[in-house]
């Protein structure tokens, strides 16, 4: 035997060895056994120095080819290996992907809101600015101002509330107010005229109050959103127009408008705003009580008493104002059959908006 | 106003199909409610007669009747209603009819007897008037004829909602004006004079008026001989078609000349009337001092100084406008009447009818304005109508008081100034066209129109009140729809606004539903919180609360949280995380109007998850809720702000804090009080915190914001754990370790805090007694190379001997 012959039967053992390995651990083994410090290779190697001149180059060309052999045999069995335990890694991590995923807690915007922000960003789109006002407001905001007579039965203290006086006058002496939770955001309205001059275009959302028992379609609290604008030139057709592209952008590009003459003390013209059914698109079913309209908002040109009350020249100057319940608009959009879910903070409503 | 198309078609040419007609009055302003039609829903409702009514024998309020409908055998059937006898005219349901309401009569056992139909009230069947008793029916309706045909039912009744400055459109006459001007018809008024005879009624009655502001006009006219009795059919259906209950011959014609022209009528038995000077004498003025009287109703009523009574030579007999007197009511014994026809100060009759609760329709169309004019023209007609249907003669003549008389109002119209307002192109010929119609008289001066307005149009007022009309009949949309062009306008929110969207979306981002609770607030929350006002604060009282829960503002928001908290755990939801951003109350005395201020209070209850199957539910406490101050802070670059041990009374002892920006305390955080929890029903623990917003808004605005360099070499961090007295707190080893750190130390994180379990043994202690440890990882960093540990471990071995000397701290092994 020849060491040549000797390098061949080596290869041949070692490359058995790296074909069985099943593991890359039982890889590692064959590879220290063979090419390690200690390895047989490396020991057949160290003994090239006994050799002859002549043998050397030989013994050196097939000892190379067996080391290589053997290298390439190890980083492809490494490689299919590797493979192998990835591919079953990744088998074993598999998971159904149909379980639930991990729990982001992440809250909602309450309902009402969502729709004051909804109207706030319309008319913030048509040049309006926010205004706001105080809850407990004077009678002579939230009626006089506002052009209600003296009697008005809106200011009865069956409809209206009213809050106890600790300036001690005599009016609050004699145990009668004239301050009051606002019945409507339109005291803002003059709060606004007071404070700035025309160009007006404002939008004032806020808690108003009612002295109605809680039911499914009443609240002693509600949310309303008021628009103002004073400015020189201004039209009922501009009223209109306004509301009518308001409509459009809340409730969608195929729903109907019409208005409707009414009387407001605080607006003349004044009209109702309906918009036509989003259930029967106007022919009448159940959700519009057969009239395929649904009332929606309160309008008209600002009376010229109440530009008298805020020293704006009504010859000058004309505006509309125009006011609606986002309860109202929240419960037509929704299908919301109880006011009372509105104010009662039920997570399971909150959720579902 | 019920308006009955029947009748209404006697006034004006219907040209309209009834759904056009709704759609042309809805589109002009006069809404129409409902529309009923009658008579197709009373099939099976015959007329009937009561042969027999005995006592329920099983029933205190029942009775059993045998009724005859003109069939062989006369029905059997039980009835709760008592206001009828044997021998009355009453309408039937029969077995298979359906009522208006949805009701359908089947047989039934009640109490033991079998029921064979029902005997039907006014409201039952819908034909308005009373529901306390049966309808009762006059003697000579037909027995077994199909009630809807008997009553003349085949009718359709629509139900408008007359706004508050129409008070014409309280009539039929007024209804068939407006159809008139906005279907382009003619109408016609109901007149008609009486046949007079006898005394003229100058001779027989004196009429005088105190003040002529409260009553402008009065009328009387003396109807003599007159039989009282049940009303012919046709005037009792169209009484009862408006929605009053027929009385007798004399009442339902003043009733119907009310619904038919807009006059309210009254009727004195004339023979009760005091004289002076031998006539009845009737004096109009304002009630005296302590004045009552009593109403027809049988009431003693105390009267306030406005209130107008009518009065003779002995003392009230009617109070004006709203209800008569007892001792003058017209009765069956009644043979001479004494018809007023008056005009009264709108102002006062509404004053005095809802001090009194007596709402009637008179008084509604007294408060909101009777024409003046009309009165004469009303008692002339109503004079005829009595005569003709209760017999009688009238006397001549009219006595007519009219200090109130007042030529015909002129306004003027600029066709330029409507058609700028209302942004149409409306020719003065146009306007002229659409205003006439409604009665008004409408002349051109140069390129405008002078309009005479009819008393019976007392809203037409001003210019703006015409150009309302031109718009509403020209036809709202006809308007051309535009846009205001508006230079010079400025949208969107303002920096506060802005910030207060800011802080919602956090609070959301933060896990939390956002809450809208009632303002009101309840008193009893002061004791349920354990809440104490500071001495110069009051609640914000209501005058006239609904309720003792909502009788006051609220001063806080956590009594609404905890309600809702309350509200979703009887419901069985458990985890419960609420934001609320709302206005709260407090007043002090000398104070007109409350301080309002918007807080924003949260409240974790629960997990944030219910347990999954790959995660658990962690019970919520304090740091959750600290940690959502924490991220809104932040986020919101509320600036720099710490929280301070404080105990609140409503917040549990030693896990509560005040929370302070720039040195003020701005809100509280902490876990509910056992006890307050007990009083909301609920258990725990609840975290609240309650924040002002303004702070937090002025806050932010000096905050500036500057951008800092990225590093570009790695930090260099080392750990140390402290050993303090349990009393010196993780902020201020925090603080001083920040001071002590100079220029290199970056940030101070602590991650981890260690106490020997309480009852450790003393072998097992790790830690001295009343001690605890901080452990605490710092990152060192400079800007421009990277550290060695040879450059920090010197610094930081300096800073380590510095804070243990400043807080009293020993570096744990």
């Amino acid at each position: 035997m020849t060491i040549t012959d000797d390098l061949r039967a080596l290869e041949a053992e070692a490359l058995a060895a790296v074909e069985a390995a099943a593991t890359l651990d039982e890889l590692e083994a064959a590879r220290i056994g063979y090419l390690g410090k200690k390895g047989s290779l490396t020991a057949v190697l160290r003994g090239l120095g006994g050799l002859t001149a002549d043998e050397r180059p030989i013994v050196g060309k097939v000892s190379n080819e067996v080391r290589q052999a053997l290298e390439g045999a190890l980083e492809s069995k490494r490689a299919r290996l590797e493979g192998t335990a990835r591919a079953s890694r990744i088998a074993a991590e598999a998971v159904d992907v149909t379980l639930p995923g991990r729990h982001h807690p992440v809250g909602r915007q309450h309902v009402l809101h969502q729709v004051v922000d909804e109207i706030v960003e319309i008319f913030s789109g048509l040049g309006y600015r926010i205004a706001q006002g105080p809850e407990v407001e004077l009678d002579y905001y939230n009626f006089t101002a506002l052009n209600h007579p003296p009697d008005h039965p809106a200011r009865a203290l069956q409809d209206t509330f009213y809050v106890k006086d600790l300036s001690g006058d005599r009016a609050a002496v004699e145990g009668e107010s004239d301050v009051l939770l606002r019945t409507h955001t339109s005291p803002a309205q003059v709060h606004v005229m007071e404070a700035q001059k025309p160009p007006i275009y404002v939008i004032v959302p806020g808690k108003v109050y009612r002295r109605d028992v809680a039911d499914p379609s009443h609240l002693p609290q509600f949310t309303q959103v008021e628009g103002l604008v004073v400015d020189e030139g201004i039209t009922f057709g501009d009223l209109k127009g306004t509301l009518e592209h308001f409509v459009r952008e809340m409730f969608g590009p195929d729903r109907r408008v019409r208005l409707r003459p009414h009387f407001f003390p605080f607006t003349e013209p004044s009209a109702e705003v309906d918009v036509s059914c989003g259930i029967c698109g106007g022919s009448g079913c159940r959700s519009c009580g057969g009239e395929g309209w649904l009332e929606i908002l309160g309008c008209g040109m600002v009376d010229p008493n109440v530009f008298g009350h805020v020293g704006i020249d009504t010859e000058k100057y004309t505006g509309f104002a125009f006011g609606m319940g986002a309860e109202r608009i929240a419960g037509l959009k929704y299908g919301v059959p109880d006011l009372r879910h509105f104010i009662e903070g039920d997570t399971r409503f909150l959720h579902q908006f | 106003m019920r308006v009955s198309l029947k009748w209404l078609a006697d006034l004006v040419d219907i040209t309209l199909p009834v759904e056009e007609l709704c759609d042309r009055l809805d589109m002009t302003g006069t809404k129409v409610e409902a529309v009923h039609t009658l008579g197709e829903a009373l099939d099976g409702v015959v007329v009937g007669r009561v042969l027999t009514r005995e006592q329920h024998p099983d029933a205190d309020k029942l009775s059993y009747c045998s009724v005859d409908i003109g069939a062989a055998e006369p029905l059997k059937i039980v009835c709760g209603a008592t206001n009828f006898a044997a021998g009355d005219k009453v309408p039937v349901a029969c077995v298979g009819a359906t009522l208006p309401g949805g009701m359908t009569i089947k047989r039934a056992k009640l109490r033991g007897l079998e029921s064979q139909g029902m005997m039907c009230s006014a409201t039952e069947l819908e034909v308005g008037g009373d529901g306390s008793g049966l309808l009762i029916l006059p003697d000579d309706a037909p027995v077994g004829v199909p009630f809807a045909q008997y009553y003349g039912l085949a009718d359709t009744v629509l139900e408008l909602e007359v706004t508050p400055n129409r008070p014409d459109c309280l009539s039929m006459v007024g209804v068939a004006r407006e159809v008139a001007a906005v279907t382009h018809v003619d109408y016609r008024v109901p007149s008609g004079t009486p046949e007079e005879s006898g005394t003229p009624v100058g001779d027989l009655v004196s009429v005088e008026i105190a003040d002529g502001q409260l009553c402008p006009r009065y009328t009387a006219r003396a109807i003599r001989g007159v039989t009282v009795g049940p009303s012919p059919a046709w005037l009792a259906e169209r009484v009862a078609a408006c929605g009053t209950r027929p009385v007798n011959n004399v009442v339902d014609v003043t009733n119907y000349i009310m619904y038919e022209l807009g006059q309210p009528l009254h009727a004195f038995d004339m023979g009760t009337i005091a004289q002076c000077d031998e006539k009845k004498a009737i004096i109009v003025r304002p009630a005296g001092e302590g004045e009552t009287i009593r109403t027809l109703d049988g009431q003693d009523r105390p009267l306030a100084s406005d209130a107008i009574l009518i009065t003779d030579p002995s003392g009230p007999i009617a109070l004006a406008g709203v209800m008569g007197g007892e001792t003058t009511e017209v009765s069956d014994a009644t043979t001479d009447i004494l018809l007023e026809a008056a005009c009264f100060d709108p102002a006062s009759i509404s004053r005095t009818s809802r001090r009194l609760g007596l709402i009637s329709e008179s008084s509604l169309r007294f408060e909101r304005g009777v024409d003046p004019d009309l009165a004469a023209r009303a008692a002339d007609r109503a004079a005829m109508l009595i005569a003709e249907v209760a017999g009688g003669t009238v006397a001549p003549g009219i006595v007519d008081v009219y200090p109130g008389k007042r030529p015909p109002a002129h306004l003027p119209l600029r066709v330029g100034r409507t058609n700028e307002i209302l942004g149409t192109s409306l020719t003065r010929e146009e306007m002229s066209a659409l205003l006439a119609p409604l009665g008004l008289g409408v002349t051109p001066v140069g390129d405008d129109l002078d309009v005479t307005v009819p008393a019976f149009r007392p809203d037409l007022e001003r210019e703006i009140d015409l150009v309302e009309e031109v718009a509403r009949l020209y036809g709202l949309e006809n308007i051309p729809s535009s846009r205001p062009g508006g230079r010079g306008r400025i949208g969107g929110r303002t920096p506060a606004q802005r910030f207060e969207v800011r802080v919602g979306a956090t609070l959301r981002a933060a896990g939390l539903d956002e809450h809208i609770g009632y303002a009101f607030g309840d008193r009893a929350d002061l004791e349920r919180l354990t809440w104490d006002l500071a001495s110069d604060e009051q609640l914000v009282e209501l005058i006239n609360p609904m309720s003792e829960e909502q009788s006051v503002l609220r001063w806080t928001l956590a009594p609404s949280l905890l309600r809702a908290v309350s509200h979703n755990r009887r419901r069985g939801v458990s985890d419960v995380h609420l934001y609320e951003m709302g206005t709260v109350f407090i007043t002090a005395d000398g104070r007109k109007q409350p301080k309002e201020r918007l807080m924003v209070s949260g409240a974790l209850a629960g997990a944030w998850n219910a347990p999954g199957w790959n995660e658990q539910a962690r019970q919520l406490d304090f740091f959750d809720g600290k940690g959502v101050l924490e991220t809104l802070f932040e986020t919101t670059h509320a600036g720099r702000w710490s929280v301070r041990a404080s105990d609140r009374p409503w917040l549990q002892p030693g896990r509560s804090a005040e929370v302070i920006v720039g040195g003020d305390v701005v809100g509280w955080l902490g876990e509910v009080a056992p006890h307050v929890l007990d009083n909301y029903e609920l258990t725990g623990p609840v975290v609240l915190f309650e924040v002002s917003v303004p702070a937090l808004v002025k806050a932010a605005s000096r905050e500036s914001i500057s951008y800092r360099d990225i590093p570009r070499y790695p930090a260099y961090a080392l750990d140390v754990a402290l050993v303090v007295d349990e009393a010196v707190t993780a902020e201020r080893v925090t603080a001083a370790l920040r001071s002590a750190g100079g220029a290199l130390l970056e940030s101070v994180h602590l991650f981890d805090v260690y106490r020997d379990p309480q009852g450790t043994p003393e072998a097992q202690r790790r830690l001295p007694e009343g001690m605890k440890s901080l452990a605490f990882s710092l990152e060192y960093r400079t800007a421009d190379r990277t550290l060695s540990e040879a450059d920090v471990r010197p610094v930081h071995d300096k800073l380590i001997r510095k804070v243990c000397g400043a807080v009293g701290a020993e570096v744990r092994a």
